[in-house]
């Protein structure tokens, strides 16, 4: 309790920060905007040119989008530390403070950062589910929302574990740490289309290794009453529970590889 | 002008120290190129259209190849113009926006030709209906080529005008993100130009975005006949001299008003 509350008084700290320069805060979230917006205008004019994609139609495809951009711009904004700053931290040797301090290192990396012009990126990714909710149409239940809550908190879990492996590397110095990339950022493009779509070694990828599918598409699916693979209705809680997994994998790896950390010095 | 041929030997060679950085790249490219192709081979197997698939897939390879032309920036000025050493540059005799149109170029060449051998290789060699296919003939490969050299000189000149746009605000992310994205946007990489709606090409075609690799790509595949191409041809040229004058005029007006940031 004491972390979270932690975190929170971090995450107001650095928001009051950021507003401190509010033109070029205002200039970066429209270009925020701008960059979501144009992908949302991409899947829009997919569905203009060739309605549907098998069997998953234009409401559906929109919602698979919106399930994934809020997903993803949520772990940004609030996962900051990990996703954007933690290189330059090893690299200017922000990181020894950290380890004088009397709280975890992952802790206090969260708590350093905050991406606040995410919000926009969010706010596309909300209409998009709204748009395809009305357009599939979805018919809420208390279950069907409780996995989409499950889908989306699980789901920033997986995507911050992901990230980690780049804090991994970064660790070891290990070079090229763009192939990470691949992963998280090639997980968004190719998974903000439902994973059926796709030829077997890019599903395997995105099931197995990266379990986007298994976190944002099973549940999705179940929520549009059209399971995937005919899977029964039970996946639909427990695949996402391999977020959480890839999460704690994660962390222990992570806890391992600080021992190696060696300060860049000065 | 030797002043000018060796700033892009200088900057050329520099280019060529990040091989690193090349190999990461490569393979987050050819995995995203995988995944598009993917897509429209899945939106394809829906609903077919009237041109082949082979130009869908060609397009995005050659789209992923030259990615590196479009976002590539000088990092260099962008520092200078914040700390205020952009006031040694004014001392050059040189021609300060002839001086960065020819560094950007060499950034933007080398690194884009880096990066597309490879690729264009592994594409060449995937299985048909994935990979990328050979020009629609001699005479599309020639005028393609020609094509992406007005290109070339289109995106150095678009990037010195977002410079310009730099130079009056310090804090440049908010600008160069927005600059960037729109690129992306209407040059055809997050979605080919050619699948946008068919009452839009006309328009989308004309503007100065799709004069970077839209239109030698077309040429390429042949969508746009060889009869077309000295109209092509020259809409590209003339939108390359355009953006030219409009950066210099920016830039010559700036530099009168320059503020030398210093402490």
């Amino acid at each position: 309790m004491d972390t979270v509350k932690l975190y929170l008084r971090s995450m107001k700290m650095l928001l009051r920060s950021q507003m401190q320069y509010p033109a070029s805060f205002l200039m970066q979230t429209l270009a925020q905007l701008v960059m979501e917006g144009g992908e949302f205008l991409a899947v829009i004019l997919i569905v203009d040119r060739f309605e549907s994609l098998n069997q998953w139609t234009a409401g559906n495809l929109f919602f698979f989008f919106g399930l994934m951009s809020v997903t993803f711009y949520l772990t940004e904004c609030f996962g900051r530390g990990v996703t954007g700053a933690f290189p330059g931290m090893v690299r200017s040797g922000q990181l020894d403070t950290l380890l004088l301090r009397p709280r975890g290192v992952l802790t206090q990396v969260l708590c350093s950062a905050i991406d606040p012009r995410r919000i926009t990126c969010i706010a596309v990714g909300v209409a998009a589910l709204v748009i395809g909710c009305q357009m599939s149409p979805v018919h809420w239940t208390l279950l069907k929302a409780l996995a989409f809550a499950e889908s989306v908190l699980f789901g920033c879990m997986m995507l911050l574990g992901l990230f980690l492996i780049e804090s991994v590397l970064c660790i070891h110095s290990v070079k090229s740490v763009e192939l990470v990339n691949a992963l998280t950022y090639g997980g968004r493009s190719a998974c903000q289309y439902p994973i059926d779509i796709f030829p077997r070694p890019l599903r395997a990828l995105f099931t197995m290794v990266a379990p986007f599918a298994l976190v944002l598409h099973v549940p999705a699916a179940y929520i549009l009453d059209k399971p995937l693979y005919g899977w029964p209705g039970f996946a639909a809680f427990l695949c996402p529970l391999s977020g959480a997994a890839v999460f704690g994998v994660m962390y222990l790896v992570f806890q391992r590889a600080m021992r190696f950390y060696r300060s860049t010095g000065s | 002008m030797r002043a000018y041929v060796s700033a892009f030997r200088m900057r050329w060679k520099m280019e060529a120290q990040y091989r690193g950085a090349v190999i990461g790249g490569f393979v987050c490219q050819m995995l995203f190129g995988l995944i598009l192709v993917g897509l429209y081979r899945a939106l394809y197997f829906s609903k077919p259209q009237p041109f082949p698939f082979g130009q869908v897939s060609t397009y995005v390879w050659l789209q992923q190849a030259f990615f590196r032309m479009l976002l590539a920036s000088d990092g260099d000025l962008l520092d200078k113009i914040r700390t205020g050493s952009i006031a040694y540059d004014l001392c050059r005799p040189v021609h300060l926006y002839t001086y960065y149109y020819v560094r950007v170029m060499a950034q933007k060449l080398l690194g884009s030709l880096m990066r597309a051998a490879p690729m264009l290789v592994f594409a060449a060699l995937l299985p048909p209906g994935w990979g990328l296919l050979p020009p629609a003939g001699p005479g599309a490969f020639l005028t393609a080529l020609l094509g992406l050299l007005l290109g070339l000189l289109c995106v150095c000149a678009l990037e010195n005008i977002t410079m310009a746009c730099t130079m009056r605000t310090l804090d440049s992310r908010g600008m160069q993100a927005m600059m960037n994205l729109l690129m992306m946007v209407l040059s055809g990489n997050v979605l080919p130009l050619t699948l946008y709606p068919d009452s839009w090409q006309r328009v989308i075609t004309a503007l100065p975005y799709a004069q970077l690799l839209d239109a030698p790509i077309r040429l390429y595949t042949g969508q746009w006949l060889l009869s077309d191409a000295p109209r092509i041809l020259l809409r590209q040229g003339a939108w390359a001299l355009a953006l030219i004058a409009a950066g210099r005029f920016f830039w010559h007006r700036n530099q009168k008003r320059l503020i030398v940031q210093g402490g």
